[in-house]
């Protein structure tokens, strides 16, 4: 049963990534609408250093949020749309299995791609090179999170409009979002930012099992 | 030789209105049962309740086990096949069944001997790029990954030559003897062996 159960785990990965690949604009459009929404705030507010990197930790983990959820959408649409959800669903594997590998791939396609595309942000709103890790370690957890709540309103939403789930997580993000920022903010106040990094731990790992069941009930949803 | 999945009085109704009711077949091996019914009679939905996709409002689903006993729940793997047919636009026609659970430690000439069986010969082309009766094809493909107890396909004569049509029916005739079953949906009785039922 294990090995079943890594097995479907591993070609649902296997073949999600190679679809991904081939059709680059879903890993590339949430990679360069962040550095955008990044790159005009010095070009809005001039490039004073004081006022941008005191803004940083804002702009950083706004412009996260709203590029990890440009994807949401495409999370189970297209296994919606040609019946390879059906398939998951009738096999004996538990269908927490289809919705982790989705998460994963969601995370791997707009959450790593942000991650990695934040240091170039943190330097362009000069944030402090002492700030990186701390930056980093928050979005590295809250995008996680933010991929989980993003299947569940991409399950909210399946064959709806496609800009419903992000209008159904956003309300939700708000936590993540304060944790996100305040993880920054604490850094560059020389400040101990460790317990809302175990926040935002602990929401992640409780997120991860909670949300997943949660987004298969509502993935059922549609066939009833 | 008992049933392998038993359907008694089954009904299914939505928003007041009966999708289906008193549906009631048994499934043997080796035997198949054809769904027949016109457009939006709830064929799908009636697979769909069989699978457990969809709960049912009256009637009993039960299932044999490897040990010869009946429960409401389902203790083997089956196929399904929706009108959608679970077809990756993105993978090409190998990829297609190649990166499939039921593909799993087949050799690539396995995987190439079964598109060929089904008529295939481009099989480095994009899902995208190949015909409605071709994506049938590779569904066609998938049946013979594994020999599944009961396959539930639904409407698959339809948008096929007459070429496919005979495929389709020679391949259910050998999968028959070999034990399996099929549980098939379509407009009108087709040329292959089963018990209809009406809906």
């Amino acid at each position: 049963m294990h090995s079943s159960i890594f097995d479907s785990l591993s070609i649902i990965l296997k073949r999600d990534l190679m679809i991904a690949f081939r059709r680059s604009s879903t890993y590339i459009t949430p990679l360069i609408f962040f550095l955008i929404v990044v790159t005009f705030f010095p070009l809005a507010l001039g490039p004073q250093e004081s006022l941008l990197s005191s803004l940083a930790p804002g702009v950083i983990w706004i412009a996260a949020l709203l590029a990890s959820l440009l994807a949401v959408e495409t999370i189970f649409s297209e296994d919606f749309r040609d019946g390879t959800l059906d398939d998951f669903f009738i096999s004996l594997e538990p269908s927490f299995i289809l919705v982790f590998a989705k998460v994963t791939i969601h995370w791997l396609i707009t959450g790593l791609p942000i991650l990695a595309a934040s240091s170039i942000a943190a330097i362009i709103l000069y944030l402090p090179l002492d700030s990186f890790i701390p930056m980093l370690l928050s979005l590295l957890l809250g995008t996680s999170f933010m991929s989980l709540l993003g299947a569940l309103g991409a399950a909210l939403a399946l064959g709806k409009s496609a800009i419903l789930s992000a209008i159904i997580v956003l309300p939700f993000s708000v936590p993540t979002l304060l944790m996100g920022t305040s993880v920054i903010t604490s850094s560059l106040n020389n400040q101990d930012f460790s317990g809302f990094l175990m926040i935002m731990g602990a929401m992640l790992a409780l997120g991860i099992p909670g949300l997943c069941l949660l987004t298969v009930e509502a993935l059922l949803l549609n066939y009833e | 030789m008992l049933p392998n999945l038993k359907v008694e009085n089954l009904s299914c109704v939505r928003s007041d209105k009966s999708i289906f009711d008193d549906v009631s077949f048994d499934v043997l091996p080796g035997h198949n049962i054809e769904i027949i019914g016109s457009n939006g009679s709830g064929k799908t939905t009636l697979l769909r309740t069989l699978l457990g996709l969809i709960t049912q409002d009256r009637g009993e689903i039960v299932w044999l086990d490897d040990a010869g006993k009946y429960h409401n729940y389902r203790t083997f793997e089956c196929l399904y096949q929706g009108h959608q047919l679970g077809i990756k636009n993105l993978l090409t026609v190998f990829e297609n069944l190649n990166i499939t659970k039921h593909a799993k430690g087949m050799s690539q000439e396995d995987i190439y001997k079964h598109l060929e069986r089904v008529g295939l010969s481009n099989v480095n082309e994009l899902a995208s790029n190949i015909s409605v009766g071709q994506r049938k094809r590779i569904a066609m493909a998938k049946w013979l990954l594994k020999e599944f107890k009961i396959y539930f396909i639904d409407e698959p004569f339809s948008a096929l030559d007459d070429t496919a049509t005979l495929l389709i029916e020679k391949l259910i005739k050998e999968l028959n003897v070999k034990g399996c079953s099929f549980v098939i949906t379509g407009h009108r009785p087709s040329g292959i062996e089963a018990t209809r039922v009406e809906i």
